[in-house]
């Protein structure tokens, strides 16, 4: 049972770091980003071009040159979403939410294949691996690396937290959520703040692409396209928008599949996974820690 | 809902009927022309989707038959021509693929890699009357329809499940854990093998395809605490689970099934979670005696390593060749009786000759192993 719980909570804490980037754009300028998933992706095969680059990486280098490649990653992944905003949903700011929607449908297909053409095709194999032998902690296996990493997606998130919540650029960022036309008539650049919004939650999703690259070794140009559901999910359970729900959100979900996949078997995790969406969308649509929202896509 | 099924139904039926009547009713000219032009072979495979990888190694391998065919001046004079096209390995895109391949007057059919996606493209050839060779496709449905123009030339999954549970037995496996990912194809192999294993087949877990973390499939497998554990599905997967499986500390044996034998299995599993896993599959390059001129002129045409299921299909177009040859045209009721007549045709399977059901007399399933990082024969089962 603890092993099941461990289970849930480790890729609860990828899903979070995903989600989070979802519910802070839809919390600021109430769009679904569609093509987040795949800035995930994006950013493992960047994490992998860097690590080829510099050729082997020593094994016992491992995790530290991990750590500077995931930095790096990081910034590179936070300004392709900050292009992406620029290039497919600024133009479109004026324009019917519908329009923003099916553009980011558009964007995704656009980074997906543009990353097989450039890319191909084939899977790639990380050649940094997060391996490790496992320890046994109340009879769940687990391993140093696992640890080391979901205390990365947490420090990354308390980060987060504290970046909106003390800072002067969260609070133009919570009052560009409430009322972006008042916001700027008091003096906010709301477009400066959007795209670093932007930047922020696709770092975060950069992140956990590195991650996700290094631990499990395979990466896919469409990798990104179901833990960008998975973490549409995630937001909407904890209360999209809501960056504390969210990361509720995450772990909720990763528990879910976890025990799920126990309760019911294998086939049935999808199902359970997206039918919780749905029971959340028409039961409580703002989630578990959200709030009232008069307008929705 | 209903109606527009129908229409669709009707729409391919109408361009079937179509198609099949240019080639037998307008004779003059169009038949004349028919007769001299080049023999064009059509190869539905995934280009784009998820199996996008797989079909590169087809149609590089299709290609290299047609060019050393036509290089010895083609059959009956004429020259081969080879046209692809996407079928995503999913059913809307194959049919519309098919349909695609049949107006631009394709006279063979030599695709067809996902059960899933072939499945629906039968008839669409049938009205035509368009014989089919499928490389590599091998689910038990493609032939139980028993059409009379659909030949496999892969194993099927009966035949893959009888080698698997022939294996597993002689391994002593006492609590075997069989692994799908739902696919018409996995699935089948799976509970063939489970019901031929009887009361050894401990549980049957299904995975879904397309995740990175399949620890809770895991946890659920090794609760059952097997000695043998059988993946029947794709390679991608395959991997991931080959090394969740190790990491979570399971010592016994493993096994995948030939969609799984890639050697992006070994380097996604990781080179020592992968050694020593066994692997059920067709004859393949790598395992084939005497293919290696064949590996050799394949690398320097295409710059890259043979794939799975490069052989069969080139196999399948060498094989389209002989039977136009031998029904000295490109009339599909000939060709189709052509094939079925053929007699030890050589293939890397060994010699052809199909059973009534249109699929190989013998399934030429052995037994591969994985030793540093590359599957490698472990036993012929013969």
């Amino acid at each position: 049972m603890t092993q099941l719980v461990w289970n849930g909570l480790f890729v609860g804490s990828f899903y979070t770091l995903v989600a989070l980037g979802y519910s802070m754009v839809y919390g600021i300028i109430k769009l679904l980003n569609f093509a987040h998933g795949d800035l995930y992706m994006l950013s493992a095969f960047t994490g992998f071009a860097i690590l080829g680059a510099f050729g082997g990486v020593p094994a016992s280098m491992g995790l530290l040159a991990l750590l500077a490649v995931l930095l790096v990653t990081m910034v590179a992944s936070g300004l392709a979403g900050v292009a992406l905003e620029r290039i497919a949903y600024r133009p479109l700011r004026r324009a019917p939410r519908l329009s923003l929607l099916i553009t980011a449908v558009g964007a995704s297909f656009a980074v997906e294949y543009g990353m097989r053409a450039v890319a191909g095709a084939d899977p790639q194999v990380y050649p940094v691996r997060l391996g490790g032998t496992a320890i046994e902690v109340f009879g769940a296996r687990l391993t140093l690396q696992q640890l080391v990493l979901v205390g990365a997606a947490v420090a990354l998130m308390a980060g987060l937290n504290l970046l909106v919540t003390r800072t002067r650029e969260g609070r133009a960022m919570r009052a560009i959520a409430l009322d972006p036309r008042t916001s700027s008539l008091m003096g906010i650049d709301v477009d400066a703040v959007i795209s670093r919004t932007f930047f922020l939650g696709s770092a975060l999703a950069g992140a956990a692409g590195v991650m996700a690259g290094a631990y499990y070794g395979k990466i896919d140009f469409l990798m990104g396209f179901l833990i960008g559901l998975k973490a549409f999910t995630a937001a909407v359970i904890g209360g999209i928008g809501n960056i504390p729900g969210t990361m509720l959100g995450g772990l909720l979900l990763g528990l879910l599949e976890s025990f799920g996949t126990f309760w019911l078997g294998g086939e049935w995790r999808d199902v359970f996974t997206f039918g919780v969406l749905i029971l959340f969308l028409t039961v409580r649509p703002t989630g578990l820690l959200g709030e009232r929202v008069t307008e929705r896509v | 809902m209903r109606a527009i099924p129908l229409k669709s139904i009707a729409a391919v039926a109408a361009l079937g009927l179509l198609a099949s009547g240019c080639g037998q009713g307008l004779l003059g000219q169009e038949s004349g022309g028919e007769q001299h032009g080049p023999i064009v072979l059509g190869m539905l495979i995934p280009q784009s989707g998820s199996e996008a990888s797989i079909g590169p190694y087809m149609s590089n391998a299709a290609r290299l038959a047609v060019d050393e065919i036509n290089a010895k001046g083609g059959v009956l004079g004429r020259k081969l021509e080879l046209k692809t096209a996407d079928d995503a390995c999913d059913a809307q895109s194959a049919t519309a693929a098919a349909n695609k391949l049949v107006t631009e007057g394709v006279h063979v059919s030599v695709g067809g890699y996902c059960s899933g996606a072939t499945l629906p493209t039968l008839p669409i050839f049938g009205k035509a009357t368009i014989p089919m060779i499928i490389p590599a496709a091998n689910s038990q449905e493609l032939v139980d329809q028993k059409l009379e123009h659909v030949f496999m030339i892969n194993g099927t999954g009966a035949q893959q499940a009888e080698a698997a549970q022939k294996w597993i037995a002689g391994q002593g496996g006492q609590r075997v854990a069989l692994m799908h990912d739902n696919t018409s194809y996995s699935k089948d192999i799976a509970l063939r093998t489970q019901s031929s294993l009887g009361a050894a087949a401990v549980t049957v877990e299904a995975v879904t395809p397309k995740e990175s973390d399949y620890s809770a499939n895991i946890t659920n497998v090794l609760a059952k605490k097997p000695d043998f554990v059988y993946w029947t599905g794709y390679f991608q997967e395959g991997g991931l689970i080959v090394r969740q499986l190790r990491q979570a500390g399971y010592k016994g044996s493993i096994m995948v099934g030939d969609g799984s034998v890639s050697p992006k299995l070994a380097e996604i599993a990781g080179g020592e979670a992968a050694e020593g896993v066994y692997a059920t599959m067709t004859q393949t390059p790598d395992t084939l005696e005497g293919a290696k001129g064949w590996i050799e002129a394949y690398k320097k045409k295409f710059n890259a390593e043979p794939g799975p299921y490069s052989n069969q299909a080139y196999d399948a177009v060498r094989l389209a060749a002989e039977a136009v040859g031998r029904a000295g045209g490109t009339d599909g009721a000939k060709v189709i009786a052509a094939l079925e007549a053929i007699d030890g045709f050589p293939m890397f399977s060994g010699p052809l000759k199909f059973t009534p059901e249109h699929t190989l007399a013998g399934g030429g399933f052995q037994i591969l192993v994985v030793k540093d990082g590359a599957f490698a024969l472990q036993d012929s089962l013969s």
